[in-house]
């Protein structure tokens, strides 16, 4: 994830550079590290380095790395023929390497050409079965190609070697989410916020699904989730407090025919406050809507 | 007080300055013979799984609260029975590092070849060194010192009336061994730099048991109470928006 001083120095850089400002190794390398992608960007600036040779001799052994940034921002953009230059130039330098080799699946991959470059990766894999790019590639090529249930198959496979990369476990998440698998993708969203307990946006999917899931248990679970989001944001996160809301409005529905005593409703109350102050603040126009919405759950009168 | 003895320049010359040289290159010799011999570590998939594993129980042991009590057991229950839980590892199993090396004879071999680099030229050039140079008094250091140091600076020459702040070759060459460590980082770049104390260092770090991380983690799985935080956070958020609105 990018910081916001880090995005902001990047975003000074850029604009340095565009302006012909010089800088431009600088700019790339930064992308490099905060895995920014500005494609178009380095596209330009590293073919522009490249194109010139004083340019390319200064970087010595760099030259390399940027001819692999290069190619994958190439073909990002859609520009096959530079990615191909590249990515010749870098197999003439090195014969056998695995790393060009994942280049040159991922080329087939922008062609479209999707039974070869599984292929290339499959020919990969047997060199080097635990290479966690290749496994990834081959994940994002079936959700290229809109196989869903390949794709979970996939990260399963993957995610039962490398069961401690929480990105699979959210991209895994999602696509049990778009599958409206939710009871699976609960788990995930478990398994994520005890990779990293403090990240608001863990706890607020997992109360989403909860909520979707439905039921009195789950909804009060939901409830907690939101609450915690509340609480991890500082009350800024309008998803939360709506959440909130409607939860409550739920389990006030669902517990009515059982005689339970109502829910304590300082939350939702303070919830509905704050989502009117916030609209007030930000968005007046709209406050009809939110306060027709909020009548409709019976939170305000 | 003994009288300053003097050193001749033949012995700067001729001693001190080889000496030194001869050092650093050797270091640098080593570091190109070690990048040639190092075969490309491919790692066992058992290994990488079980320090994956290793990860995400430490995860659920620090994180139980935040996750519903349901969903703890669950996990606990993965990781813990007795028959098929991840962490289990059954009897007898468990393989101890020095059958696997004889078992595995590339580990074996990586054993061989990160000796070789490192002892053959160490006994060769403390060979020389003693040949060739033993019993020089080889330099002075500009600064008194006291007795303790003289096992240190005065190897090899047993005289206890020279003063301690002179350097007898020998010692010479034992803190070239392990002072050059910042030069080669200059020379060779960051992080190929390795002074042979972080060498023996790792020696020592080697044959540690993955099956008995795995048990220790099981361990500790079993004992921990599982305390949801959750429903403290919905008075807590009361609070963070009572703040919120009244700003």
């Amino acid at each position: 994830m990018v910081g916001a001083s880090e995005e902001s120095r990047l975003n000074c850089l850029e604009i340095q550079v565009d302006n012909g400002g010089g800088g431009a190794w600088e700019y790339l390398c930064l992308v490099r590290k905060l895995k920014a992608r500005r494609s178009d960007k380095v596209l330009k600036h590293g073919l522009s380095i490249l194109n010139d040779h004083r340019a390319r001799s200064k970087l010595g052994g760099e030259e390399w790395t940027l001819y692999e940034q290069v190619a994958i921002a190439a073909m990002d953009c859609q520009r096959v023929d530079i990615a191909k230059d590249c990515i010749a130039e870098l197999r003439k330098q090195f014969p056998g390497s695995m790393r060009v080799g994942r280049l040159e699946g991922m080329l087939l991959e922008v062609k479209g050409a999707w039974p070869e470059a599984e292929k290339a990766y499959q020919r990969l894999l047997e060199d080097n079965p635990l290479d966690q790019v290749i496994h990834k590639r081959k994940v994002a090529m079936a959700k290229a190609q809109g196989n869903a249930s390949v794709v979970v198959e996939y990260l399963r496979k993957y995610l039962e070697i490398f069961m401690a990369d929480h990105d699979a476990w959210r991209e895994l998440a999602e696509i049990y989410v778009s599958l409206q698998m939710y009871k699976q993708a609960a788990f995930c969203y478990e398994e994520l916020i005890l990779c990293q307990p403090l990240v608001p946006p863990y706890h607020l999917a997992y109360a989403e699904v909860l909520y979707t899931m439905g039921g009195l248990e789950n909804l009060q679970t939901a409830k907690m989730y939101y609450a915690s989001t509340i609480n991890l944001t500082g009350g800024k996160n309008t998803r939360a407090l709506y959440g909130v809301c409607l939860c409550i409005a739920a389990i006030n529905q669902l517990s009515k025919g059982r005689n339970k005593e109502e829910e304590s409703s300082e939350l939702q109350t303070l919830a509905a406050e704050s989502l009117v102050k916030d609209y007030k603040l930000r968005a007046p126009v709209k406050l009809p809507l939110l306060t027709a919405a909020l009548r409709n759950v019976k939170l305000v009168s | 007080m003994a009288e300053d003895l003097v050193l001749d320049t033949a012995i700067r010359d001729w001693v001190l300055i080889p000496l030194s040289v001869v050092m650093v290159l050797i270091g640098v010799l080593r570091y190109f013979v070690g990048k040639l011999m190092r075969s490309s570590q491919t790692a066992d998939e058992k290994i990488v799984k079980e320090g994956q594993l290793i990860i995400r129980a430490r995860n659920l042991r620090a994180a139980a609260n935040f996750i519903p009590a349901k969903s703890f057991r669950l996990r606990k229950a993965y990781y813990t029975n007795e028959e098929n839980g991840l962490l289990h590892v059954p009897k007898g199993q468990a393989t101890n590092p020095q059958a696997q090396m004889f078992s595995d004879p590339n580990m074996a071999m990586d054993m061989m070849k990160k000796n070789l680099s490192m002892i053959i030229p160490q006994t060769l050039t403390f060979a020389w060194v003693n040949f060739f140079f033993s019993g020089f008094v080889a330099a002075k250091i500009p600064f008194p010192l006291t007795q303790r140091f003289r096992a240190m600076l005065q190897n090899g020459i047993d005289l206890s009336t020279v003063d301690v702040s002179y350097v007898s070759s020998r010692s010479w060459y034992f803190l070239n061994l392990f002072g050059l460590r910042g030069l080669f980082s200059l020379i060779l770049g960051d992080e190929n730099a390795m002074d042979d104390t972080q060498r023996m260092m790792q020696m020592g770090g080697f044959g540690m048991d993955p099956t008995k991380s795995l048990s220790a983690e099981k361990d500790s799985m079993e004992i921990i109470q599982h305390e949801w935080a959750l429903p403290k956070m919905g008075q807590r958020a009361e609070e963070v928006l009572r703040k919120f609105v009244k700003q």
